[in-house]
């Protein structure tokens, strides 16, 4: 690194307070600042927006594959094409949609190679509306009571094993929406579908869900 | 009311993204299904069983061996982006100016080549400068008459090989290699046989 991409990454890397483009409230150095550094070529600044990222990506890689060894692969593939892809990035996109359309493309071509797309899912003709209603009646509890910690833990591995029987399309919905908080349109962008289509997912794939749980309360 | 519509009415509701005039449809529907509000209150509260349940981030094992393996990829991938610098020299700045320099030597040839060209029917000799090198040509001497000898030159008079002709030719019985003065030869071989071994 030269002196004046030396002088340049400490001005960046500087304590929030120190200089008008500091970062965020938080102390921590905006995407968009750290990207503008990527695109420079700057590798320390890419390394800090994997830092900051490779959790969410990891989680949403290994929640879609089931599989930690080959999140583990896929998320460093993910953050490659990334550094690849930023040069075209432009600042209009939220980085955490193109991030998550870029986990989506890795996570469907691991999928189509490993041909387990439709293994064990569950087909939306079969499960139509009146087939879920009659015994969908799962009231999952999300009070935390210490007496409950246990039957907790295990509500989140049987949610985890619905999960895994949803069709890839139906669990990235779910995932997207009630684990990463993004809205339809974000949605919409990052698995490339129309509104009606992230609508319509949504819902059957809450349906399966709240039937699938509830065959399984049944069962105890 | 359209199953599309329906649906995209649960959804938002359950997500609490409904306007006023969507809740009134869905109370509509309530209404006209009084077991469907139960239902969705359930869906309600799986979505956000799976919002607690399922963390939003998990941090890969070996986290800095995660980002040293990464930059290692990235580094390699920089450096086969960038073609290795060459230095360049003065003349390759002229780079542009090679062909028609070589197209114009290539004719600057032919022509020249036609005017030292010697027409093809003149004598070998031609001139004092051949005639000198002609005459430093060795002179090859044989006893007998019937031998004689031509003796190949290129232009600068260096000598690559005389050809003796007249000589009988050699039986294939004979092992030149091993050959002694007592074995039968013409005389002329014993001769000059004897005189190599010597």
């Amino acid at each position: 690194m030269n002196f004046f991409r030396w002088l340049a990454f400490k001005q960046l890397m500087a304590p929030a307070g120190a200089s008008s483009d500091a970062g965020a409230g938080d102390g921590e150095i905006p995407d968009h600042k750290l990207i503008e550094a990527c695109q420079k070529g700057d590798t320390r600044a890419f390394e800090t927006l994997v830092t900051r990222h490779r959790g969410k990506v990891y989680a949403m890689v290994q929640n879609m594959i089931k599989n930690e060894a080959d999140a583990w692969d896929l998320s460093q593939e993910v953050f490659l094409k990334v550094w690849k892809a930023l040069p075209r990035f432009e600042a209009r996109a939220k980085f955490s949609t193109w991030l998550y359309r870029i986990t989506h493309n890795v996570v469907y071509d691991w999928l189509r190679k490993r041909r387990i797309d439709s293994a064990g899912e569950l087909d939306d003709g079969i499960l139509n509306e009146s087939d879920i209603a009659a015994g969908a009646r799962t009231t999952p509890t999300t009070v935390a009571r210490p007496d409950q910690a246990l039957a907790n833990s295990e509500l989140g591995e049987r949610i985890n094993a619905a999960l895994a029987t949803l069709n890839a399309e139906h669990r990235e919905t779910i995932l997207l929406r009630e684990v990463q908080g993004f809205d339809y349109k974000e949605i919409a962008k990052v698995m490339e579908c129309s509104l009606g289509t992230v609508m319509s997912r949504l819902y059957y794939a809450r349906k399966k869900l709240q039937a699938l749980l509830g065959d399984e309360k049944g069962k105890d | 009311m359209k199953k599309e519509k329906t649906e995209e009415l649960i959804v938002k509701w359950i997500d609490g993204q409904l306007d006023s005039n969507e809740e009134r449809q869905l109370s509509a529907l309530f209404q006209e299904d009084p077991d469907l509000e139960k239902e969705l209150q359930e869906m309600k509260a799986l979505s956000e069983s799976v919002s607690a349940e399922i963390p939003a981030s998990v941090e890969p094992p070996y986290g800095d061996f995660f980002n040293s393996q990464l930059m290692r990829k990235v580094d390699l991938e920089i450096e086969s982006r960038t073609p290795a610098r060459k230095v360049e020299r003065w003349w390759e700045s002229f780079r542009w100016a090679w062909a028609p320099a070589g197209a114009l030597a290539l004719v600057l040839s032919f022509f020249a080549g036609h005017r030292v060209a010697r027409p093809a029917d003149a004598p070998i000799v031609q001139g004092q400068a051949e005639t000198i090198r002609i005459e430093s040509l060795p002179t090859v001497y044989f006893t007998g008459e019937s031998l004689d000898a031509e003796v190949i030159a290129d232009s600068n008079g260096e000598v690559s090989a005389i050809v003796v002709n007249g000589l009988s030719a050699i039986r294939d019985d004979i092992d030149v290699a091993t050959v002694t003065t007592s074995t039968v030869l013409p005389k002329s071989y014993s001769k000059s046989e004897a005189r190599r071994f010597d």
